[in-house]
């Protein structure tokens, strides 16, 4: 250990400490969680009981159910009782299979002041779960900066006043794992940190940054828990790091009950993804960034504000410069034995602004939505600017969809004079400035000028510029990409309307986690009326919120595909894939399930958090409205960028589109298009057993075993 | 007055929802340089007939055909 | 380096081999056990095919534990105490020759020991010393400063 990590480390002050007995996994659960409170130093053990797992099976689940008994009705983000419970689920941390060490973080969001919840890889969830502890629940605030540290090696919990190390993540990973882990790299990997950063203490839209270790590169690399400000919960309880020590992970640290089986499947799916990664998404290449052509080819990247879909420019940020500049043939799994491996970073990049200019660092990305949100939405071409943007985002503990869509509202509210240098504090924030748009982010570091604004989010900054600068507040509502006080992430929903469902339904707010139907929809026309988008909208939600009860990555799951998908009866549904979940999960439950049961665990998970955000005053049919931009054309510019399709549209509701101005036909197709949207709304309602308010019905909630005497209370107010 | 069969220019229906226009010798290729389909992923089929990846060149597309191009692209 | 080497057209198929191997590294007659496996011919009139590893090394790029390195003598070599099975490595080789068992948390590979060259009755297998194979990527990086 350095001297100067050993001098940081002599100045932490015990607080609190707790010693376990430590017994191995059993069947994926450990059947306890650790519940720590920061205000008065407890921790203690809480036990899981069968019912929490039938009912709620992990990962998310449990964190939505500790945090519903945890807070009361009234309670607020940055009040000492809202919690943070991290929690991987049960097959978290088996290794034979790619994609299986997620964990889920859930808190009440300073963005949305509703249940928040968000997926993120690196070690830290299956480390902890095999340290002994299914989930972590953290309440209260620490007075000063503490360090919470899980040694699943000796059975031993402390909590430690931590003053010197700094906050920014790229600087205090490195430091714990050096001074938890040691000198040796094979100890350091088994360390496992999360932390936040000085961008977290100073916006809404504060992220985590869980830790894994890269053996060649020696070093510490991050995933983020990006969506939804759980980082700036985090800066505000005044933590400053967990940090969980495992050493001896095997295959069967788990404690699956058929390992063979396990070994099976993933032993073919390796060899899956070693055949035909290359052919189809390059994943191991390249991560996500290859779908930046795609999307702009498709007119589907964001551009401007979700104003276009394409750009003359998207070449220069597409992926043949990414397979460029990140480093190749390395294993980039954020957990062992993800061949995935989708994690890419840029190798000794030097950075040209900022705290750290001049270092030469490590930049773990960009995936497709830092280079859609950071470049492209903000109108920024420039590959140097989306990777810096990228560092101090991650550093900082940014979350880089919020920072990219809200800073490319700032540019079109700056762009259409609905604010100028007054409010911008002197920067000329057009759509293309990077070096303005950098230095914001680094205003989001320190807290201060028009960086710290933008950390407000769309929602607050909507509320901000028309009544302090004057700006027109319904110009703001229609261009601001934001619902439910979630920015929007970086795909254009503008022509699909299953995807405007996608967004406008998901329960956190618009994050593409619960659907992805763009293509299905738009270009391949496989969802045409409306039963079938609802049917989309039912199944794809329910099954992709399957992966957060497990701590499963979906990547693995259709980002890959066999070589005869494409013959099967729904190829969407990957459905040699769907039999491979169905065989992990019962291999490591020993309980025989079928694809029907993994749907029933997440339906129930799923209509639990509807509730919640009932419980929380939101859950209700208004706050499922999205703004119009993520439906349709806004402006005359807008219309005319792609007037013949438009125009189309009309003809074919009837419309004279000869005898019309632009002005009226836009009316025209925002009169249509927001009459199509209330009936998709209705349709994907009825279809999930909910009121036409939105609220499940009491039938639903029996039917799926959740009708607890507080649950149906709620849903009965709501009138469910 | 009514069109007489044969005037109407021959067109390729694509996905239920596109109308391109058809031309002869036209391949499965140029349909999709037309539609502007560059994504590889895909699964063509003509009439209801799956057409191999390797025949995308010289695959000759009837007028008036029915062509589903399916894109298999997942997302983030 | 020093390998396995095999003359498919002189096997017979009698699996002599497996249980020899089985028996050295598992001190049991297992042939699924074995890191040596014979297959019955692909068609009618080829020969029966031996799968076993021929220390190409493909396998030391996709470890994430870097458990396995290649031993002086050229024979890749599995570290069993870092590795987490997560068989990466079985997807992986280019012989599909690297195996796992689920009585075993990590997987095995032949590392040329050469007594299966002593029970076959046909001398279809031979210890041979072939070229080196070239630096493996992770050779690169960890002969490189960390970072």
């Amino acid at each position: 250990m350095s001297h100067h990590i050993a001098e940081m480390k002599a100045a932490h002050r015990l607080l609190a400490e707790f010693t376990y007995e430590k017994y191995p996994v059993q069947r994926g659960y450990t059947n306890r969680t650790l519940y720590i409170n920061l205000s008065d130093n407890t921790i203690a053990s809480k036990p899981v009981s069968e019912e929490m797992k039938e009912k709620f099976t992990g990962g998310k689940g449990f964190g939505l159910w500790l945090l519903w008994h945890g807070i009361r009705d009234t309670t607020k983000w940055n009040d000492p009782e809202n919690e943070i419970i991290i929690s991987t689920g049960p097959i978290g941390g088996i290794t034979t299979y790619p994609g299986t060490g997620k964990s889920l973080v859930v808190s009440l969001s300073p963005l949305t002041d509703s249940v928040m919840d968000s997926n993120v890889g690196g070690y830290f969830g299956p480390y902890l779960k095999f340290a002994g502890w299914d989930a972590i629940e953290i309440q209260g605030k620490a007075e000063k900066d503490v360090i919470i540290f899980i040694d699943g090696d000796t059975g031993r919990i402390t909590i430690e006043e931590a003053p010197l190390e700094p906050v920014d993540t790229h600087l205090l990973t490195d430091i714990l794992v050096q001074m938890y882990g040691g000198d040796d790299h094979h100890a350091r990997r088994a360390i496992s940190t999360v932390t936040a950063g000085s961008g977290a203490q100073h916006t809404r839209f504060g992220c985590l940054n869980f830790s894994w270790y890269d053996l060649r590169r020696r070093a510490a690399r991050v995933k983020q828990a990006g969506r939804g400000g759980i980082g700036t919960v985090f800066r505000d309880k005044r933590i400053k790091a967990l940090v969980v020590k495992f050493s001896d992970l095997k295959a069967d640290s788990n404690g699956p009950a058929d390992l063979g089986r396990l070994q099976r499947v993933g032993a073919k799916m390796h060899k899956e993804i070693h055949d035909y990664d290359d052919q189809q998404c390059g994943m191991r290449r390249h991560g996500t960034s290859y779908l930046v052509g795609i999307m702009n080819d498709y007119d589907l990247l964001p551009v401007h504000n979700f104003r276009y879909g394409s750009h003359p420019d998207g070449h220069k940020i597409d992926v043949k410069v990414w397979d460029a500049r990140f480093t190749q043939g390395v294993p980039d799994g954020c957990w062992y034995g993800c061949t995935l491996s989708c994690s890419h970073a840029v190798d000794g990049f030097v950075l040209r602004t900022g705290p750290y200019k001049g270092q030469k660092v490590i930049v773990d990305g960009p995936e497709y939505e830092n280079a859609a949100g950071l470049g492209a939405n903000c109108g920024i071409f420039d590959p140097d600017y989306i990777i810096e943007a990228n560092f101090y985002c991650d550093t900082y503990a940014l979350d880089t969809i919020s920072v990219g869509t809200a800073m490319a509202f700032a540019m079109e509210c700056y762009e259409m004079g609905l604010i100028d240098k007054r409010a911008t504090g002197g920067l000329d924030f057009r759509f293309g400035n990077a070096e303005a748009a950098i230095e914001a982010i680094h205003q989001m570091g320190r807290g201060e000028g028009f960086g710290a604004i933008i950390g407000q989010g769309v929602r607050r900054m909507k509320k901000i510029f028309a009544e302090q600068y004057g700006a027109d507040p319904k110009i703001l509502q229609d261009i601001g990409m934001e619902a439910k006080g979630l920015e929007f992430s970086e795909y254009m929903p503008k022509e699909s309307l299953a995807q405007q469902g996608g967004y406008g339904l998901a329960s956190k707010g618009p994050q593409h986690d619960e659907a992805w139907l763009i293509f299905m929809d738009m270009v391949n026309n496989q969802i045409p009326t409306m039963e079938d988008k609802a049917e989309a909208l039912h199944y794809f939600p329910i099954w992709r919120t399957w992966f957060g009860l497990c701590g499963l990555c979906k990547l693995p799951w259709n980002d890959i595909v066999p070589p005869d998908n494409a013959l099967t009866d729904e190829p969407a549904k990957i459905p040699e894939h769907v039999r491979n979940y169905v065989e992990i999960f019962s291999a490591v439950t020993g309980r025989q399930v079928t694809s029907e049961d993994l749907l029933l665990m997440s339906e129930r998970v799923y209509n639990f958090q509807r509730v919640f955000n009932l419980r929380m005053g939101f859950g209700t049919r208004e706050h499922d409205k999205i703004p119009y931009r993520a439906q349709g054309p806004v402006t005359v510019e807008e219309y005319e960028s792609r007037a013949e399709r438009y125009d189309k549209q009309l003809k074919a509701l009837g419309y004279d589109v000869e005898k019309m101005s632009t002005p009226e036909k836009v009316a025209a197709l925002r009169a249509h298009r927001e009459s199509q949207y209330e009936k998709l709304v209705d349709a994907v309602y009825a279809r999930r057993g909910w009121t036409k308010n939105g609220v499940p019905k009491v039938e639903t909630l029996q039917r799926l075993g959740i009708d607890y005497p507080d649950v149906v209370e709620i849903v009965r107010r709501a009138g469910g | 007055m009514s069109p007489s069969a044969g005037q109407e220019p021959a067109v390729v229906r694509v996905n239920d929802n596109l109308e391109v226009p058809w031309s002869p010798g036209m391949t499965v290729r140029d349909l999709l340089r037309q539609c502007r389909f560059t994504y590889s992923l895909i699964t063509v089929t003509v009439n209801g007939q799956v057409i191999r990846r390797e025949e995308y060149d010289t695959y000759p597309i009837p007028p008036g055909a029915e062509v589903r191009v399916i894109h298999l692209i997942a997302g983030g | 380096m020093k390998i396995l080497a095999t003359r498919p057209e002189r096997c017979t198929g009698c699996g002599a081999c497996e249980i020899e191997c089985a028996r050295t590294w598992f001190k049991v007659d297992d042939k699924e056990k074995s890191r040596i496996r014979i297959f019955p011919p692909a068609k009618e009139g080829q020969p029966f095919r031996i799968v076993v590893c021929n220390q190409n090394g493909a396998c030391i790029d996709v470890c994430p534990t870097v458990a396995l390195k290649r031993a002086k003598n050229g024979v890749v070599q599995l570290n069993k105490s870092l590795c987490v099975g997560c068989l990466s490595c079985v997807g992986f080789c280019p012989n599909q020759a690297m195996f796992y068992h689920p009585d075993y948390t990590e997987p095995f590979k032949c590392v040329a020991c050469g007594k299966c060259v002593d029970v076959c009755p046909e001398g279809a297998l031979y210890i041979a010393e072939v070229a080196d194979a070239p630096a493996s990527v992770t050779d690169t990086w960890l002969q490189k400063e960390a970072v």
